[in-house]
């Protein structure tokens, strides 16, 4: 398997791991209403934090462990945990916007910790070297590859599968209730700030575990992988596939990372050789071209949310 | 709509297959590279194609590789590493490259070397990544040997420099350097280097890119009033910090990093502030091979080969295509087992341009031994795919950039020795 169908493999491992990180973006803005600004910053906790458990024993690091790769990753979605805990304690009773600078200050923190914490995340230099789990089964790496997608797909589909069966529980109702209306909410007899608090864990989880499954498949880690624009990626995945549906999630994920990387492909192949150089700087309007258009013309994102009516409503 | 887009995906796939298989008929090599042409390295990055493009143009006019035309495919990596890593794949994948040339920061290139061209058994030669984790995953095997860079680590470059100072009787130092993987090593060998000698430093403060101001940086590094500044920058924020330090009253002994060795830096500070600056860069040794450069790119662009990363990319170019002429074949492995032959040795020597590699594609054909003279001098790789060279000591002459001094290799190895 060579050619186009490898790359495809290989850009639909990149897009699902992305789609599990829109997805933990959804359930918190698109069902709860929760402006995590911060989206990189718990991406990247999940990433240290499996790359130093998974990563091989080093004289100048503190980390190394070298523990089974499911293992790591666990471990790094219990440190995300842990972090949101903390931050969404102090944060979850800011509105909107200011729930938007907290967290994106905090993305930026945690990034510069793993910039200048050498000891532990090996600073600049990032951490080399990182197995990948089962690499040595593999003869070829197009064979790895179509593995690791099944991975990837599997926990992207087990993580659609739960929220879906979680929003359309009466817990999923009452994240709805809380967006729409917290007072209201109160006054039925709900604690938004705690549902807030669960909501907010449990995506910045999800972020963790896309953390933990780039570091897998990408077998290094470093400050460079955590720069605020993956927030800005994230977030137009999440708006033009359509927020408050998963499977808009998804698609979101998939079509704006294929924007992304495509468009540099189709303007290598159609540009004359001359104007090469230019052409990144036309990828990146084209980007922006193709978001803004696709908003104007889709509103809602390609699949918006589905209409809730009561079912007693006529 | 979601069916609508899959077509789309799919309808894009067979136009990219179809054009795959036209371009094979043609005989036509391609040689991918992944720089970053928009995002923080913006201002040095399309300079560097260039380069590398100059290289592949030379070789089409010698006839190309094998008698194949070679085709330059220049991606973006927008200074991200996963746009990086997704234009490597489809450089390796779609377009089938033997060899890619990139990325320039680390962060980058190392991504893409252990995910992409390591386990598609392509070639990949950097032209800018400096950072020691390379040598570490080379000497772990973690590179099989697909790993080179065509600029020397910084290891030697902060011997040299430390070296200078202590001449120079420098006694405080104090450091402030970008915050990237490139910066920190530099100015913590520095630092180490320098206080072997006996200089004091008084402080090592790093910078976060592409900030309007460092006043704060400045100041902290102002505070233990030291003799001399090293600066470890890329030319705009290094204007910048250059620019605040001395107009708050810092020494204008400056000790500059290869990376700042460009018009743009020069011009922004202003040159009459830069007269007792020194900095370092790799050596283009003055000789036939270095001039053969110079003057190609004069003429290709118009203007003197002024800034990072040019000399070295036209190497990595160089050295690729003439281990893909050697082998006698465009695939990634034997383009690795090859690079060591034309390169180092006792062969005939041979220099930029389509001259050179005129020369170079006879000899090979008669079976004799070539080996290859670049734009920064001759080049011998180690078993890890680094190189150590000569260097230049650069300063600011009658407002414009000059070159001050040369250390040819043994003068390198003996600072170095010194500071064991």
């Amino acid at each position: 398997m060579t050619g186009f169908a490898a790359y495809l493999v290989f850009f639909l491992i990149v897009a699902l791991t992305y789609s599990i990180v829109v997805m933990g973006l959804n359930i918190q803005w698109g069902y709860t209403g929760l402006f995590n600004a911060g989206v990189v910053g718990f991406f990247a906790i999940g990433a240290y934090g499996t790359a130093i458990l998974v990563g091989p024993d080093r004289a100048h690091l503190i980390g190394g462990f070298g523990l089974p790769f499911p293992l790591a990753v666990l471990g790094g979605m219990a440190l995300c945990a842990l972090a949101a805990l903390i931050v969404g304690l102090a944060t979850l009773r800011l509105r909107e916007e200011y729930l938007a600078i907290a967290t994106f200050g905090i993305a930026i923190s945690i990034q510069l910790v793993a910039l200048n914490f050498e000891s532990l995340t090996g600073g600049a230099q990032g951490l080399v070297g990182l197995p990948r789990p089962l690499f040595g089964l593999f003869d070829s790496p197009a064979g790895y590859n179509l593995f690791y997608l099944g991975v990837v797909a599997v926990m992207a589909g087990l993580v659609y599968w739960a929220l879906e069966t979680a929003v359309r529980s009466p817990w999923g109702r009452l994240l709805k209730a809380v967006r729409e209306d917290e007072t209201a909410a109160r006054s039925l007899g709900r604690n938004p700030a705690r549902v807030r608090l669960e909501v907010f864990v449990l995506g910045c989880v999800l972020m963790g575990l896309a953390g933990g499954l780039y570091v897998g498949f990408i077998g290094y880690v470093s400050p460079l992988d955590f720069l605020p624009i993956l927030t800005f990626q994230i977030w137009a995945m999440l708006i033009v596939g359509g927020s408050g549906n998963n499977r808009g999630a998804i698609v979101g994920a998939v079509g704006v990372w294929a924007l992304w990387a495509m468009s540099g492909l189709a303007i290598s192949r159609f540009l004359p050789v001359a104007y090469q150089s230019q052409g990144g700087a036309i990828q990146v309007i084209l980007i922006g071209l193709l978001i803004v258009l696709t908003l104007i013309f889709r509103p809602r994102g390609l699949i918006g949310e589905a209409e809730s009516v009561s079912k007693h409503a006529d | 709509m979601k069916s609508m887009i899959a077509s789309g995906l799919m309808g894009a796939g067979l136009v990219l297959s179809g054009a795959a298989s036209a371009q094979a008929q043609d005989c036509k090599i391609a040689v991918g590279s992944v720089l970053s042409i928009t995002g923080s390295m913006a201002a040095i990055g399309s300079a560097i194609g260039d380069a590398g493009k100059l290289a592949i143009d030379h070789f089409n006019e010698a006839g190309g590789v094998n008698g194949c035309e070679v085709n330059f495919i220049l991606r973006d990596d927008q200074g991200s590493p996963n746009v990086g890593v997704d234009a490597a794949k489809t450089l390796v994948e779609i377009e089938k490259v033997p060899v890619l040339l990139g990325a320039i920061q680390s962060g980058v290139s190392l991504p893409i070397l252990t995910s992409v061209t390591v386990p598609a058994k392509v070639t990949q030669i950097s032209c800018c990544s400096s950072a020691p984790s390379f040598t570490e995953l080379a000497r772990e095997g973690g590179t099989q040997g697909y790993w080179f860079r065509t600029l020397p680590t910084d290891r030697p470059q902060a011997a040299v420099l430390a070296t200078i100072a202590a001449e120079k009787g420098y006694k405080k130092i104090a450091v402030i350097h970008v915050n990237s993987d490139y910066g920190v090593s530099l100015a913590t060998r520095f630092r180490d280097d320098a206080e072997k000698l006996g200089i004091e430093v008084t402080g090592v403060t790093p910078y976060n890119q592409e900030q309007a101001s460092y006043r704060a940086e400045v100041n902290a590094a102002l505070q233990a009033e030291p003799d001399a500044l090293f600066l470890v920058a890329f030319p705009a924020d290094g204007a910048t910090v250059a620019r605040e330090w001395i107009s708050f009253g810092g020494s204008q002994n400056l000790i500059l990093s290869n990376a700042l060795r460009a018009d743009e830096f020069v011009e922004s500070v202003g040159a009459q502030y830069l007269e007792n600056a020194y900095g370092i860069d790799n050596a283009q040794v003055e000789g036939e091979s270095v001039e053969a450069f110079n003057t190609s790119w004069k003429d290709a662009k118009g203007s003197d080969p002024n800034g990072p990363g040019l000399h070295v990319m036209y190497d990595a170019a160089a050295v690729a295509l003439l281990a893909m002429e050697q082998a006698g074949e465009a695939d990634g492995t034997a383009i690795r087992d090859n690079i060591r032959k034309v390169t180092g040795g006792e062969g005939e020597p041979i220099y930029p341009g389509a001259e050179g590699f005129k020369k170079a594609k006879t000899l090979i054909a008669e079976g004799k031994p070539i080996r290859y003279v670049g734009a920064t001098g001759p080049i011998t790789f180690d078993e890890n795919g680094d190189v150590t060279g000569p260097y230049l000591i650069y300063g600011v002459k009658d407002g414009e950039l000059a070159t001050l001094d040369r250390w040819d290799k043994a003068r390198v190895e003996a600072a170095l020795e010194k500071l064991q």
